[in-house]
Order: structure tokens, then C-alpha cells, then sequence
């Protein structure tokens, strides 16, 4: 019972603690990396049949990544009419250039790059908003650290409504990190890669989203029509 | 919220760690530790179990794309086929 399992090379996780947290890893992370890495490849087939002019391979690849590419756009421009203009930028210099995707980025983080930079210089008249910086332990208290009720968190954002609605309170910096790696779940270099800023930047900025989401989660009144199970 | 030193690790370090242990992005030596921490502390163990799941449920939410109408995406083809033929 209390054998640690292992899950990723190098790690170990005691079964005892976090049970729950691991079957989802087991379901989710794990399986994800080794489909990524099938997929990225089947991408790269794709992308260099587009460059010898091949449409069927370009609407695959369009199908494939859309929705990422729209969901990106979306939270940087803040506007759903913006990013479908972004989309079809994106797809566009896509299908121009496809020769240029390298071998070494998957050709998923090239759209996205391609889709950030476009939708960011639409931005840039207005500028951009920067979260505030503060510290750590605030965050963490706001998001139920040490008060005893940090179960409203995983309850809350059991919802899809919920989980969403959240994620729109945040400001698009945040929202763009919690995208990147846990909703299209990109490698934490890959995503790094898009937003321009080293891993460990990163990944400060995406356990800091993280906590914002969950003190907007315990924050949110319960939505309407949705029956939260208590312990009764 | 008192910040206790368990397992050789202050509450604070385990909250600034949380992230990179739900990712399994800590090296062993710190892994242990924070494990260690988690096992003796029940505050941080209660709030790093709700957190994890949270984003698991965030990355459960991959699966529900985003809707964009598909007559979007047919008219896009056609203008970027348009504007790919004049390039
Ligand atoms: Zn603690």
C-alpha cells in the first residue's frame, strides 16, 4: 500500500499522499507525452507535404491545431473577431513558409509562436497589461494555503463553467501560460519557447497563474444550477 | 498559517515548490524532501492535493476544444488559398 510508484524516470510519488493526484498523471501527462511525441512526428510529415503543395496534408494540419491556435489568439487579443484574423494570419504564413519549420521545434509551437507574435503586434497600440507583482505567500493564502479549505479548489474547478469563468478573470499573462502547458499541454520548454522567456521564467509565471486561478476559484460563488456535493 | 520546518523544509518552500512537483520537475534530492514535508504536514499535504487535482482538471479541459463554427474554417482555406496563389 504505501509502495511508491513510479511514474516519469526519476521520480517517485508515495502512493499514500497523493492517490488521486496520481491516477489522474497516470491518465493524463503520461499517456499525453507518448501521443505527443507520434503526433509531433505525423505534423512533420504533414508540414513538408504542404511545402510541396499538397492542400489535403495543410487542411490536416489546419484541423489539427485550430483550436489551439484560436484559444491563444483569443485570450492575447481579447477578442473572438481578433482571432479568428489571427488564425487565418497564422495559417496563412503557415502555408507560405511551411519549408522553413525547422525539425527541432514541433510544429505545433511554431503555429503558436507564429499565432503570439501576430496577435500580440494587433496588441501592441494598446499595450500590454503586467500582473502585478506579489509576493508568494499572498498568493497562496488567497488560494486556501493554510486555511483549511482548499477543497473548494479541486471542487470548483471540477466544473467546466466554473474552471472557465475563472480563467477569464485572470489577465491575459496568466491565462496564456495555464493555455500553453496545461490546457494544449506543451512541453515546459516548448511553451517557454512561445511566450520568449526561459524555462525557469516560466515556469515561476505558471505557478503564479496557478494560485490566481485558484483564488479566483475559491472566491467564485458556487454558479447557478450547479449542486456542489458537500461531505453530508 | 505557521510556516513549520518538517522534513527539513519551511511550508513556504513547499508552497513555492508546489508547481514543479505536480509537473515532477524537481531534481530527487528535493522531490524527497518535499515529500518528506507533505507526509508530516497536513496543511500542506490537504492544499497540495486540492491544487494537483485542479490542474488536472485543467488539463482534462484540453479535451473540450474551443468552438469555432466550422463554415469559419472553410472560408479561411479559401481566402488563404486566394492570398497563397498571389504570393
Ligand atoms: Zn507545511
Amino acid at each position: 500500500m504505501g509502495r511508491p510508484i513510479r511514474i516519469m524516470a526519476g521520480v517517485t510519488w508515495p502512493s499514500l499522499v497523493w492517490l488521486d493526484l496520481l491516477s489522474s498523471h497516470l491518465r493524463g501527462f503520461h499517456m499525453l507525452d507518448r501521443q505527443s511525441q507520434d503526433l509531433a512526428a505525423f505534423d512533420h510529415q504533414l508540414i513538408s507535404r504542404t511545402a510541396n503543395g499538397d492542400r489535403r496534408a495543410f487542411e490536416q494540419i489546419v484541423s489539427r491545431h485550430a483550436t489551439a491556435v484560436f484559444r491563444l489568439a483569443k485570450v492575447v487579443t481579447g477578442d473572438a473577431a481578433a482571432a479568428e484574423d489571427v488564425m487565418q494570419k497564422t495559417f496563412l504564413a503557415a502555408y507560405r513558409s511551411a519549408s522553413t519549420c525547422g525539425s527541432d521545434a514541433s510544429v505545433r509551437t511554431w503555429l503558436l509562436a507564429i499565432a503570439r507574435n501576430t496577435a500580440q503586434q494587433l496588441q501592441a497600440k494598446q499595450g500590454r497589461e503586467v500582473p502585478a507583482e506579489e509576493p508568494l505567500l499572498n498568493l497562496g493564502l488567497d488560494a486556501g494555503w493554510g486555511s483549511g479549505d482548499p477543497e473548494t479548489i479541486a471542487i470548483a474547478a471540477a466544473h467546466k463553467d466554473n474552471l472557465d469563468k475563472a480563467l477569464s478573470t485572470l489577465c491575459a499573462e496568466d491565462q496564456e501560460v495555464l493555455i500553453l502547458r496545461d490546457m494544449e499541454g506543451l512541453r515546459g520548454s516548448e511553451a517557454a519557447e512561445v511566450v520568449g522567456l526561459g524555462e525557469q521564467a516560466f515556469n515561476t509565471r505558471l505557478h503564479r497563474a496557478r494560485l490566481r486561478l485558484a483564488g479566483a476559484l475559491r472566491g467564485a460563488p458556487p454558479l447557478d444550477g450547479v449542486v456542489q456535493e458537500g461531505g453530508a | 498559517m505557521q510556516d513549520r520546518l518538517i522534513g527539513g523544509v519551511r511550508c513556504s518552500e513547499v508552497l513555492a515548490h508546489l508547481s514543479d512537483y505536480v509537473d515532477a520537475d524537481l531534481d530527487a534530492a528535493t522531490t524527497e524532501r518535499v515529500e518528506n514535508h507533505l507526509l508530516g504536514c497536513p496543511n500542506c499535504e490537504h492544499f497540495g492535493k486540492n491544487f494537483g487535482s485542479m490542474v488536472a482538471s485543467l488539463r482534462n479541459e484540453s479535451n473540450t476544444p474551443e468552438a469555432i463554427q466550422a463554415d469559419a474554417i472553410s472560408r479561411m482555406l479559401s481566402q488563404i488559398y486566394q492570398l497563397g496563389a498571389d504570393s
